[in-house]
């Protein structure tokens, strides 16, 4: 069976990983004890000791808070039960004129801001844009994920989570 | 006679009795074990591998009978091998959508009694383009033959090109104005094309007479019985080999195998739940000559896209809340979203084990009747759906990719497949002779970035995953009009931490013509139609057309002037300005304009793919490389990703990390202190959806979301708190 280390997870995640061994984990069979090793660098990564469930973005993680299954930013920011939609939670900085959007498109033509603007989720404690959404005015704001926490648990990973009294 | 499929039922009561086994057992066929798997692995892997080769074999083989520069260049082809019952076992590499697309054209002809007439025989070539009945768009013209063994129907041999003229309204395959079936092009509907291994010649003569450039669809047809005459022999040979029931009952293995493993690698690299996302196209036509007043002459679809992973590693792709069909080119039928589906998967989950059918049967497609992923109208335009189809598979690269971060395979995570606009053209050739042709460089654009690092800069499609621009001396033998440059566009990736990969842009001189017609499909203008993800921006919108009429580039070559060989980076005054001089146009959308003639000059910009992660995260020293090499410009360098670049004694681009990390820290500040609550923009944007406060191509977009999905409705009602049919005006 395929397995690598934790430290050579831990590359992976980064991105420092060599590219031929990168290449060589993406041509091979994958390592079906992947999941766990890498919920256990991204602990050591963050500051906090809430244990991570699943994480769901880049600096994003479910994690068990107590009683409470919530989101939380990589920071220790908790954006509250991770069955609702983070992004409300969230701060917001919207790019919807020809000034917003040139900041970050300095050299191309832009598109029409009448129909479309740019939404950029923050972190409100550390500032780390977590999603941006293009998106025409007034669409609403999209709910990512909702995880089958307990399902991935229970019939994939073999594992079932001790039940939560809140939060899921 | 040689009629006769293998089992002793008819074939097409054989394909009813393999759904009905399949819906009773859940299995394929009712293959509900894997027997000769079981009894010998080694046998079972090896033979599936040699059907493989001859499937590679083949397509290799045809590729040098094509003329089309398409196929012999850029690979626009793929071959497969099918069941009696039209379920693709072993395929090539290649345009892979076409896999299932073929498998629908021949369970069409078995549903339609093909059998008693036109009779299906041995030696019987079969042809369609019609996707109504089983493929993409008209260009896409496919061949397909019975194989027959001991006089049975043992299985079928098909292959696809992607033709380059389609005799459509305007010229190329990709017929950009068509806005009804009946301007597409030439369409062969499940047609037999030929017997005992030739193509008839009535129907060559029919494709000479319909075509721009006949060569190209003639020789690709030449082609493709030449691959499926190959693998139908393959396979015989083979079936000698081992035997007839052997082969009957291992073929139907191969899939199901397929199937579970499909649902295996769900379990292993993703989580279940509903993943959620959205992509938008913006279509911009008004004022342009010959579009017919139908429809709106610009407007706005939203694609958003639900999908479900179930417990037993099923997934569910549901398009609820898109828009209607309309009067142009880019509806799509539910082939070819079988076919985006089946190419999508290829890639991102079926690297390995056995690539057939079996992988198409593990998920499921729900397509709302009236939208363009199924018009309720077989009369509609399909040309050019991979102007939907792309940034609909691109949202679903998104999502499946958010399931393999989640669950820790952060290699296979793609932010995906993009938008990427094409060029066709005909009227007078170099050569003084009539031509059309579609330029097919757009089959290298820029990828989606990785979660581990940046996308492929010029080297990747999502219709075909063995991405190539061909060479520009081909190109150029192809057409009245020489490159003057091929360049790539900076910051053409959408920014992150990893950032998607570059686009590039060609800039041609036209020559030796009078009458050269350029024409451009797939350009969504006006909105981003490729996304980012984890906080990666989309990239740019498809750039404008720049073109000089009647330029002075003859008389600058002449005096050894500069000439310009790109459009530059600044937005309002492009390089054709500064260079040249002419008539210089400027223009938005689809280009449809008068002919152009020798010494104008035109350029082309293809699209680049969505970034990854938060722009503040990405590498410095990486950063200065990109600007050395014209990836990235310095301007974009300090403004959008906050690394401050120094030079060395030489002049070239270093990275200085403490002003980087000041500079950061700074950006960020700022960053925090420009956003406000979600909840806040929330309720002051509520006001703006009460009074549909909303450019009409947005309000009419609502409206029409809301008139055929219920979902929608209730989702926009909630979110915003309003009654979404009144604020609309919906009945």
């Amino acid at each position: 069976m395929t397995s690598y280390s934790k430290e050579v997870i831990a590359d992976l995640v980064a991105g420092t990983l060599p590219w031929p061994q990168t290449r060589r984990i993406m041509s091979a069979y994958k390592d079906d004890d992947r999941f766990f090793k890498y919920v256990a660098v991204l602990q050591d990564r963050v500051g906090w000791k809430d244990p991570i469930l699943l994480p769901v973005g880049d600096h994003l993680f479910i994690c068990q808070s107590g009683d409470e299954r919530v989101t939380k930013c990589e920071c220790g920011h908790s954006f509250g039960d991770y069955r609702k939609n983070w992004k409300l939670k969230a701060a917001i900085i919207v790019r919807d004129s020809e000034e917003s959007l040139r900041e970050i498109y300095p050299n191309s033509d832009l598109p029409d801001p009448d129909w479309m603007e740019i939404r950029e989720f923050i972190c409100p404690e550390c500032g780390t844009l977590h999603e941006v959404e293009a998106a025409a005015p007034g669409y609403p704001i999209v709910h990512d994920f909702e995880p089958d926490l307990e399902g991935l648990y229970r019939d994939w990973l073999g594992k079932p989570l001790v039940s939560s009294n809140k939060g899921g | 006679m040689l009629d006769k499929p293998a089992s002793a039922l008819r074939i097409r009561e054989r394909l009813l009795e393999s759904e009905r086994l399949m819906e009773e057992t859940g299995c394929y066929d009712g293959i509900t074990e894997l027997h000769l798997r079981n009894q010998d692995p080694l046998k079972f892997e090896t033979l599936h591998t040699k059907l493989r080769a001859y499937c590679v074999s083949a397509r290799e083989m045809a590729r040098r009978i094509s003329a089309s520069p398409g196929v012999r260049e850029v690979g626009e082809m793929v071959v497969a091998i099918y069941t009696p019952e039209g379920d693709a076992i072993a395929l090539s590499n290649g345009i892979m959508v076409h896999v299932h697309t073929m498998s629908r054209f021949i369970k069409w002809m078995i549903r339609n009694g093909y059998e008693e007439n036109p009779r299906i025989r041995d030696g019987d070539i079969f042809a369609n383009n019609d996707a109504f009945i089983g493929t993409v768009q008209v260009p896409d013209v496919m061949d397909v033959v019975p194989i027959f063994h001991s006089g049975k129907l043992v299985g079928w041999a098909g292959a696809v090109c992607h033709e380059l003229e389609a005799g459509g309204i305007t010229p190329g395959g990709d017929v950009a104005l068509a806005q009804e079936r009946f301007t597409e092009g030439l369409f062969v509907c499940a047609e037999k094309v030929g017997e005992n291994d030739e193509l008839r010649r009535d129907y060559v003569i029919r494709c000479e007479r319909n075509l721009r450039m006949p060569i190209y669809w003639v020789l690709d047809e030449k082609a493709k019985v030449a691959s499926c005459i190959d693998m139908r022999e393959s396979v015989k040979g083979l079936i000698d080999e081992i035997g007839l029931d052997y082969w009957m009952q291992v073929s139907k293995e191969f899939i199901e195998e397929g199937r579970r493993a499909q649902l295996a690698r769900t379990r292993q690299l993703t989580v279940p739940g509903i993943y959620r996302g959205h992509t938008f196209y913006g279509h911009v036509t008004k004022g342009k000559p010959g579009y017919q007043p139908l429809g709106d002459p610009d407007w706005l679809y939203n694609m958003p896209i639900e999908m479900e992973i179930t417990s037993d590693g099923k997934i569910i792709m549901d398009f609820e809340g898109t828009q209607p069909w309309g009067y142009h080119s880019m509806n799509c039928t539910p082939a070819g979203m079988d076919g985006g589906m089946f190419v999508t998967l290829t890639q991102h989950m079926n690297f390995e084990g056995l690539v057939n059918d079996g992988a198409w049967m593990a998920t499921e497609l729900k397509l709302p009747a009236g939208t363009w992923t199924n018009p309720d109208n077989e009369m509609v335009a399909t040309a050019t759906s991979w102007a939907l189809l792309l940034p609909a598979y691109g949202v679903f690269q998104r999502l499946l990719s958010r399931s393999f971060i989640a669950r820790g395979f952060v290699e296979e995570a793609f932010v995906g497949q993009v938008n990427s606009p094409m060029i066709e053209m005909g009227g007078q050739s170099q050569y003084g002779t009539p031509f059309g042709m579609a330029h097919f460089e757009c089959a290298a654009a820029g990828s989606g970035a990785l979660a581990i690092k940046d996308g492929l800069d010029t080297a990747y499609v999502g219709w075909n995953p063995e991405s190539d621009m061909g060479n520009i001396e081909i190109w150029e033998q192809n057409m009245p009009m020489l490159y003057i440059g091929r360049s790539i566009v900076p910051n053409s990736g959408g920014a992150g931490k990893y950032r998607g990969g570059c686009s590039f842009l060609s800039t041609w001189l036209v020559s030796k013509t009078d009458h050269l017609r350029l024409v451009t499909s797939e350009h969504s203008s006006r909105v981003f139609d490729n996304g980012g993800l984890c906080g990666g921006y989309p990239a740019p919108t498809c750039q404008k057309h720049r073109a000089v009429r009647d330029s002075n580039i003859f008389e600058l070559a002449e005096n050894g002037a500069p000439l310009a060989h790109h459009t530059g980076t600044n937005p309002y005054r492009s390089e054709l300005e500064v260079r040249l001089e002419g008539e210089h146009v400027t223009l938005e959308g689809p280009y449809i304009t008068a002919p152009h003639k020798t010494g104008d000059v035109f350029t082309h910009s293809y699209n680049g793919g969505g970034g990854y992660g938060d722009v503040l995260e990405r590498d410095p020293v990486k950063t200065a490389w990109d600007v050395e090499n014209g990836f990235l410009t310095k301007e974009a360098a300090e403004g959008i990703f906050g690394i401050v670049l120094d030079e060395d004694e030489e002049g070239f681009p270093v990275a200085n990390i403490e002003a980087t990390k000041r500079h950061r820290a700074d950006m960020r500040a700022k960053r925090l202190a420009r956003a406000r609550p979600v909840s806040e923009w929330i309720a002051k944007e509520r006001e703006r959806v009460k009074a549909a406060d909303f450019a009409p191509e947005v309000k009419k977009m609502y409206a029409s979301a809301i008139k055929l999905s219920p979902r929608f409705t209730r989702d926009f009602s909630t979110f915003w708190d309003v009654d979404a049919k009144s604020t609309f005006g919906v009945e």
